[in-house]
């Protein structure tokens, strides 16, 4: 019974956010729109390594497949955080919609991941136009028959698990915080922007921003994507001494131990916004 | 009831003044209601100008690269809240039944607008100057004013010319919902490309040539634009800036003109369309 | 001469929608027909009609918030079409069920902001927002956070909003809507003392309580489709249909209620089934006396029993369902 609840609400929640994605346009400008930001936004690297390049700098090619696949991934890092965040606020204070689900007998959690799976869908596209267009014009060396596709299917599922997780942990914040503070969720991909070696190696992290990269899954994530697409390899990314196995060991039981904080903290934050009435509140100003 | 006293109307200018503060005083005691924000909005995005800088550094970039870094993460404050703050503001105000109750109001659109824009400022100048403290402290950048007047003209009428741009964008609210919101989700990367938040846009010319220099008079367009590259060139001279600091200059101003006239034309062309169309307070676009 | 306030000749407005999404083609909604309504400086009128009669939307056109299709609307002596500003300097509006403002700030705090608005001195804002407080019986609740607030509260609050400008016009739409007997007593006797105070004010007022409407309204126009369908004073309303009978009637329950519809010279019929007590209500407008013994016949026949018989006086909102064809609510 609670299972085919559970499926019917995860089906229903997904059609939702897909429509809230998707409904404002006709399918022409929604293609556009989901390419032409992801692709702006690794372009802004493609210029910065150009220019620098050009001027007599760094030259390593590796260090620029290295800062573009890892952005092209970190997509799903940011998307995700954003749009759990995003579900929280605007069925809170736009929709208002959040206290009646809330009430519902549905598995709220359940609901924030099929909200959560429609902005994966477009953030897959995103994903792969903006890889596409690294190997075709930009000389990314994407060898796709060289590719252990098993280790990167079991690599992206676990650390999906892990992005979502992050998520859950930021919408039981979101309970509490106010709807300007989109800053939140920007913040938190802005940790995992800045120590997770996604734009450039952490090994030119100070020692401290070093040893926290190291604990974050996030890290261990883009590093095994970039090994299994064998993109940006041969970079110091002071991690080199751990090998594919370990670092999905290591991965896999950030994730769970990194889960197991977020539903606490989902629960925390739930649990304090009851209490404090803030389940239907409204904050805009 | 009799009210004891009446009061006299007060002239055009002044009873848009009254607006202005009256609009800006729920953003400026907002912050102080819900101080998270002062952690959300300020020290989460000095991560991820944090994040560009390390790029640059392991580029092995020319020092004022950072610096170039500091100054596009400060005017992001700003170029956020003219789209965020500002203009998808109106989309909330509608959805909330408060933009209905400006538009019955006997002032001008104009002054709506300005007092966000003010309230927002306060916001944005705290997250500015935060990010360049942190760049000055946290990354050692040395940042010397050569060109103080020069500074000053040249911020305020990128301010300007930048709200005044935001005004027109905002009109796009009084029509659509989601579809202007999603417009101001695409001019985020794709502006700071164009824009060169995070690198000189002179570089587009050294990259492309002549087709790169064009596209840097085209991105000029957008004030923030000029006002970037003349703010870096006060700072660092005018090594890598895009045109003589004097013509930015007065580019600016050309530009503050055009967009305040344009402002106020497209806000009562929308708001006109949106009456006509039965859009003006329609909710849940 | 007569001064009007509001002032609409053959007022129409259309909705272009589309039914299904992606298809093309879009259908036209007719929100208002050939709308004509005079209502003079000083008055209060009421405007009533069931869900999408077009009450929100002549109210709209009338606020300058939409434009009209075709017609022309004059609001205080200036077209709506062409004379938006000087409307508004001399109007405000209240509508039931919303929120305004923003919930972050205090009462008081989001009413001095509106009151900047309308240009008002701020020390002069406060002092009138404090004794407006008192009378709504908010003074409690100045420095409470506007999103704490109960809904009668909150409406309390809006309505402050829009008479602290003192507006020569004021819209209200639906004002106790969602209230409880006592909000809603207090808001209808500051309106009632509102007008009283000074004899140019006028108020437009839609309800969906008739009680409401009779009490308070000098005349009302009952719109329905679109479409105005009579405009006098209540007492005059009433007489339209004085020269029919209302009649009502308490039986047991019974399933069917057909045949008492097709029963000659019933104007029109409702009912009410109540499965508590087992009864039903049942409502007639005659257009002869002489039909009561039909009616009273015909109850056997429907296996049923007489609990009570009353001969009413034509209420507002027999006039109501007299024009209309059914009830407010739609429900009968």
């Amino acid at each position: 019974m609670a299972m085919s609840m559970n499926r019917r609400v995860f089906k229903w929640s997904t059609w939702l956010g897909w429509q809230l994605e998707s409904n404002w346009t006709d399918p022409f400008p929604f293609i556009i729109y989901s390419i032409a930001k992801p692709i702006a936004g690794s372009l802004i690297l493609v210029v910065m390594y150009s220019i620098i390049a050009g001027i007599g700098g760094q030259t390593d090619i590796g260090l620029f497949h290295y800062m573009y696949v890892s952005n092209a991934f970190f997509m799903f890092v940011a998307q995700v955080l954003f749009g759990i965040t995003w579900v929280i606020h605007d069925d809170r204070e736009h929709y208002r919609t959040l206290k009646y689900l809330y009430i519902s007998p549905s598995n709220f959690f359940v609901y924030m991941m099929g909200r959560t799976i429609s902005k994966l869908l477009v953030t897959t596209l995103a994903v792969i136009v903006t890889m596409a267009f690294g190997v075709f014009f930009l000389g990314v060396p994407l060898d796709i028959l060289g590719v252990n596709w098993l280790l990167f299917i079991v690599v992206m599922f676990i650390g999906l698990a892990c992005v979502m997780s992050f998520g859950l942990a930021l919408a039981g914040l979101s309970f509490l915080t106010a709807k300007h503070s989109m800053g939140m969720n920007e913040g938190v991909a802005g940790i995992f922007y800045m120590f997770c070696g996604v734009i450039f190696p952490i090994s030119i992290l100070p020692a401290w921003g070093i040893s926290l990269a190291k604990v974050l899954p996030v890290t261990y994530w883009l590093e095994l994507i970039r090994r299994t697409l064998d993109l940006g390899v041969g970079i110091d990314t002071a991690l080199a001494g751990i090998s594919t196995v370990d670092s999905l060991w290591i991965l896999s039981i950030s994730t769970i131990v990194f889960a197991i904080i977020s539903v606490g903290i989902f629960k925390l934050g739930d649990y304090v916004a009851r209490s404090r009435g803030l389940i239907d509140m409204t904050t805009a100003y | 009831m009799k009210f004891e006293e009446e009061y006299e109307k007060p002239s055009w200018m002044v009873m848009n003044m009254r607006t202005a503060f009256g609009r800006a005083y729920p953003r400026i005691i907002g912050v102080n209601r819900e101080p998270s924000w002062v952690f959300f909005d300020t020290f989460f995005p000095i991560l991820a100008i944090a994040a560009y800088i390390y790029v640059y550094t392991a580029l092995q970039a020319p020092p004022q690269y950072l610096g170039y870094v500091v100054i596009g993460g400060a005017m992001t404050a700003y170029w956020m809240n003219v789209l965020w703050g500002m203009a998808a503001q109106l989309y909330w105000e509608k959805e909330m039944g408060n933009l209905e109750l400006y538009m019955v109001a006997p002032i001008s659109r104009m002054a709506i607008m300005a007092g966000m824009a003010i309230g927002g400022m306060f916001t944005s100048t705290v997250r500015a100057v935060t990010t360049i403290l942190a760049g000055v402290f946290i990354f050692g950048i040395t940042l010397t004013l050569e060109e103080p007047l020069m500074f000053i003209g040249i911020f305020i009428f990128t301010m300007t010319a930048l709200y005044g741009m935001g005004m027109m964008f905002a009109s796009l609210y009084m029509m659509w919902g989601r579809e202007a919101w999603h417009m101001s989700n695409l001019l985020t990367e794709p502006i700071y490309l164009v824009s060169g938040f995070y690198f000189p846009v002179k570089g587009f010319q050294f990259l492309m040539g002549d087709p790169g220099f064009w596209l840097a008079v085209g991105a000029s367009i957008i004030p923030v634009t000029l006002g970037l590259d003349g703010m870096r060139q006060c700072f660092f001279g005018p090594g890598d800036g895009f045109l003589p600091l004097w013509v930015e200059l007065v580019c600016l101003i050309i530009l503050t003109v055009i967009f305040l006239i344009l402002a106020r034309f497209s806000l009562s062309y929308m708001e006109n369309l949106a009456k006509k169309e039965g859009r003006l307070t329609l909710k849940w676009q | 001469m007569t001064k009007y306030a509001v002032e609409t000749s053959d007022l129409c407005r259309d909705f272009k929608v589309r039914q299904v999404k992606g298809e093309s083609k879009k259908s036209t909604v007719h929100a208002l027909e050939n709308a004509n309504i005079q209502i003079k400086e000083g008055e209060l009128f009421g405007l009533l009609g069931p869900n999408g009669a077009g009450k929100t939307t002549l109210i709209k056109i009338l606020c300058t918030l939409l434009l009209p299709s075709s017609g022309t609307a004059k609001v205080m002596g200036h077209d709506v079409n062409t004379h938006c500003q000087d409307i508004r300097q001399k109007i405000n509006m209240v509508s039931g069920g919303e929120t305004s403002g923003y919930g972050l700030l205090t009462v008081r705090e989001n009413l001095w902001m509106f009151s900047q608005f309308y240009g008002m001195p701020s020390k002069l804002a406060k002092r009138r927002i404090d004794n407006m407080l008192e009378i709504m019986d908010l003074s409690d609740k100045k420095d409470a956070k506007v999103r704490t607030l109960s809904t009668g509260q909150r409406q309390k609050a809006n309505m402050i909003r829009g008479f602290m400008t003192d507006p020569d016009l004021i819209f209200l739409d639906e004002p106790t809507l969602g209230l409880d007997v006592n909000a809603s007593r207090l808001i209808r006797d500051f309106i009632h003392k509102w007008m009283k105070d000074k004899p140019s004010r006028t108020v437009l007022l839609t309800t969906h309580y008739m009680v409401e409407a009779e009490e308070l309204c000098d005349r009302v126009a009952i719109i329905d489709n679109g479409k105005v369908l009579a405009c006098d004073t209540p007492h005059n309303l009433k007489k339209l249909i004085s020269k029919e009978s209302a009649l009502k009637l308490q039986i047991k329950q019974i399933a069917d209620v057909k045949p008492f519809e097709s029963i000659p010279g019933v104007r029109n019929f409702s009912f009410k089934h109540d499965p508590t007590t087992g009864t039903t209500d049942l409502k007639f407008i005659l257009e002869d006396e002489a039909i009561v013994a039909d009616i009273i016949s015909e109850i056997p026949k429907c296996g049923s029993k007489i609990i009570s018989v009353e001969k009413t006086e034509p209420t507002l909102e027999d006039v109501f369902v007299a024009l209309v064809g059914r009830g407010l609510h739609g429900d009968e």
